[in-house]
């Protein structure tokens, strides 16, 4: 098989796992001819239906012995097989690499034979790279669910990170749909390289793992709490969500129609899981058991807040950055250039947008010169509905506007 | 008064030494290029590289780290005039450092924010150049940008290509930073050849494009947000998108 019809294949193979940003590494190994990793993730370019390319993500393979339900490389599919050996895919990286294509390597592989020999091969392709190009370069290794862990310990001496997806929020989903696969042996990679790199007492390996959204009836309560479990007990950096992308029938999956909620939903986690790591956050803040699934057509801080309105109105002169990023559309940008700001002067609304901050919702949280606005009172009803009602497009502005009205005589 | 400068960034030193040793109070400030279309009279600096480091070595010792860098950056951003801004930047700099941090000073804001545009787009750059590996085995780039982000795609690429020999070629400013064994630097590019490639890049690109095709998922093409992500004026020397 010619490596073009392979590359294709095993790209496409590979698409539906999402996690995958090169940000947050920095050089920490050097073998000294090619590359560099980059601080903030760069994107090299992105896909029609406009995801970032950072990486070269394929799969070594995608044969599996395994029958998950919702992959599209399980064993029991009828689907054209092929493999990269593991030079052919360093020499491909190399090639990429150097023309500025990608940022590295994101390796994973259905599974050959057993879990070791894919262990295996995966541990060539990167001492191809590491030690015969001196490629210093981002390499992303999805570490083999029950593999050895004399092997997952060399392979995260290897790797820039390393990633085992849990596919599922809980055991009970698991077993349902992937019932080959358990929590233990998903967390086990994931908890035998935390360990070693602990006891190493060197800068832990970087780890992340994936969810599929959608695909079982977990809610977003359930899939926050195991994210932030996870970031708790120091075991990730990342959690990716990954909304359920049809790919196979069979009776425990669900039937989608149309994907567009599922993404939405897919963002609003994102959003959420954003507000856990860096806005100080808790899972139960946000959802609890009464109140499980996040809104839909809110964004999950506005949601927070509406249920929250003892925090609100909140003076932006006096607040703590603390609470100032806890204001609906306020970011932590937003936040630094108001606490910038106020040392030269009292802040008022004008003034926010003068520093282009949105103050599209912000305005219904916090105090201007004291007072609160008083188009919508404060409360979660009306709130609610002047914060949904679509942003006024044509006829509101001419009703309204003054200068309009002067100019032609007429309201 | 109007002035005029060659909009060198030694001129606009010079700019900065009228005000300061010859007292000069300005209105309005342009460059030859912007001023050849107007017909009023306007006082014209002239540049003297002794003026410049002068000024040059003034700005160096009294002004913070972040905020020197800051007017170095600010002039890189060549396709828009900021001058005045600049100017007041550097005369409030010299009364006290803390007015550069203030950003309800429009002027003052307006230079954080246009820092900001031009790392972004360094930084979209970082992504986006495309080389391509010559008959040498050299490699070779080319760009179109906005502002002027050579020096720190050059730095960029020195790090990330440390084994390779590179150019990377700026076509409208006509510069290009060379990076050999021997040294790195930027040239002015007079007259320029169109290389020929290797006997391998045209396979490589070929497979780039597969791969770029092969990771779209077709059910939720969404041109649009590409079009958000990757505006057309970047795509020009993008190989995925010829
Ligand atoms: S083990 Fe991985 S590749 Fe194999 S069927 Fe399951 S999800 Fe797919």
């Amino acid at each position: 098989m010619k490596t073009f019809e392979k590359l294709s294949i095993l790209a496409d193979s590979a698409k539906y796992d999402v996690s995958c940003s090169s940000s947050g590494s920095d050089e920490r190994i050097k073998y000294g001819g090619i590359g560099a990793t980059h601080n903030s993730g760069i994107c090299h370019t992105f896909t029609s239906d406009g995801r970032c390319v950072s990486l070269l993500k394929v799969l070594l393979s995608n044969s599996c012995i395994y029958d998950c339900s919702y992959c599209i490389n399980r064993v029991s599919n009828d689907r054209k097989r092929a493999s990269f050996s593991p030079r052919e895919l360093a020499k491909l990286t190399i090639e990429f690499y150097k023309r500025n294509y990608i940022e590295g390597l994101f390796l994973s592989s259905g599974i050959i034979k057993n879990e070791d020999y894919t262990m295996e091969l995966l541990i060539t392709c990167l001492k191809i790279l590491r030690y015969e190009y001196g490629f210093d370069g981002y390499v992303h290794l999805k570490l083999i669910p029950g593999s050895s862990k004399e092997l997952i310990d060399i392979a995260c001496s290897l790797a820039s990170r390393v990633s085992s997806n849990i596919e599922l929020p809980s055991s009970k989903s698991l077993k349902l749909l992937a019932p080959q696969k358990s929590k233990e042996t998903v967390l086990g990679p994931l908890i035998i390289a935390r360990d070693l790199s602990l006891k190493k007492s060197k800068k832990p390996i970087l780890m992340s793992t994936q969810m599929i959204i959608g695909a079982s009836d977990d809610s977003d309560f359930d899939i926050l709490k195991t994210a932030s479990i996870l970031y708790e007990k120091a075991l990730l950096k990342r959690v990716y969500y990954s909304a359920y992308v049809h790919v196979n029938v069979g009776a425990n999956l669900p039937i989608i129609p149309q994907s567009t909620p599922l993404l939405r939903r897919e963002n609003r986690l994102y959003q959420a899981d954003w507000l856990l790591r860096f806005y100080g956050f808790k899972y139960d803040e946000l959802l609890d058991t009464q109140q499980q699934n996040l809104d839909l057509n809110l964004d999950p801080k506005t949601f927070w807040a509406l249920n929250h309105l003892e925090h609100f109105p909140i003076d932006i002169n006096k607040a703590s950055k603390e609470q100032l990023i806890r204001i609906p559309g306020i970011g932590i940008k937003g936040a630094f250039k108001i606490l910038k700001a106020r040392r030269y002067k009292t802040l008022n609304l004008e003034d926010l947008a003068k520093l282009k901050i949105s103050t599209k919702k912000a305005k219904y949280f916090i105090l201007d010169r004291g007072k609160y606005q008083k188009e919508v009172p404060l409360y979660k009803e009306n709130l609610q509905l002047a914060l949904l009602s679509p942003s006024p497009k044509l006829i509101q502005p001419l009703l309204f506007d003054e200068n309009y009205a002067a100019l032609s005589g007429e309201i | 008064m109007r002035i005029v400068y060659d909009g060198s960034f030694e001129g606009f030193l010079c700019v900065v030494y009228a005000v300061y040793y010859k007292k000069i109070r300005i209105q309005e400030i342009f460059t030859h290029s912007s001023f050849s279309l107007l017909s009023f009279d306007a006082y014209e600096i002239q540049t003297d590289t002794i003026q410049a480091k002068k000024v040059l070595n003034t700005l160096h010792a009294r002004f913070e780290k972040t905020h020197y860098e800051r007017i170095t950056h600010i002039f890189l951003c060549d396709s828009v005039h900021v001058e005045k801004e600049l100017l007041e930047y550097i005369i409030l700099g010299f009364k006290d450092q803390k007015y550069l941090e203030n950003i309800t000073i429009p002027s003052i804001f307006r230079l954080h924010e246009l820092q900001k545009e031009f790392f972004r787009l360094v930084h979209k750059m970082y992504g986006f150049v495309r080389f391509v590996e010559l008959e040498d085995g050299n490699l070779y780039a080319k760009i179109e940008t906005k502002f002027n982000v050579l020096p720190f795609l050059g730095k960029h690429f020195c790090k990330r290509l440390a084994s390779n020999n590179f150019i990377i070629h700026d076509i409208k400013r006509k510069l290009a930073f060379v990076k050999s064994e021997k040294s790195t630097q930027m040239r002015v590019v007079q007259s320029f050849e169109e290389p020929t490639h290797s006997s391998d890049e045209a396979h490589f690109s070929n497979l780039w494009k597969v791969f770029f095709q092969s990771v779209a998922i077709k059910e939720r093409e969404n041109k649009k947000l590409q079009q958000n992500f990757v505006p057309l004026l970047y795509r020009k020397y993008m190989s995925e998108f010829s």
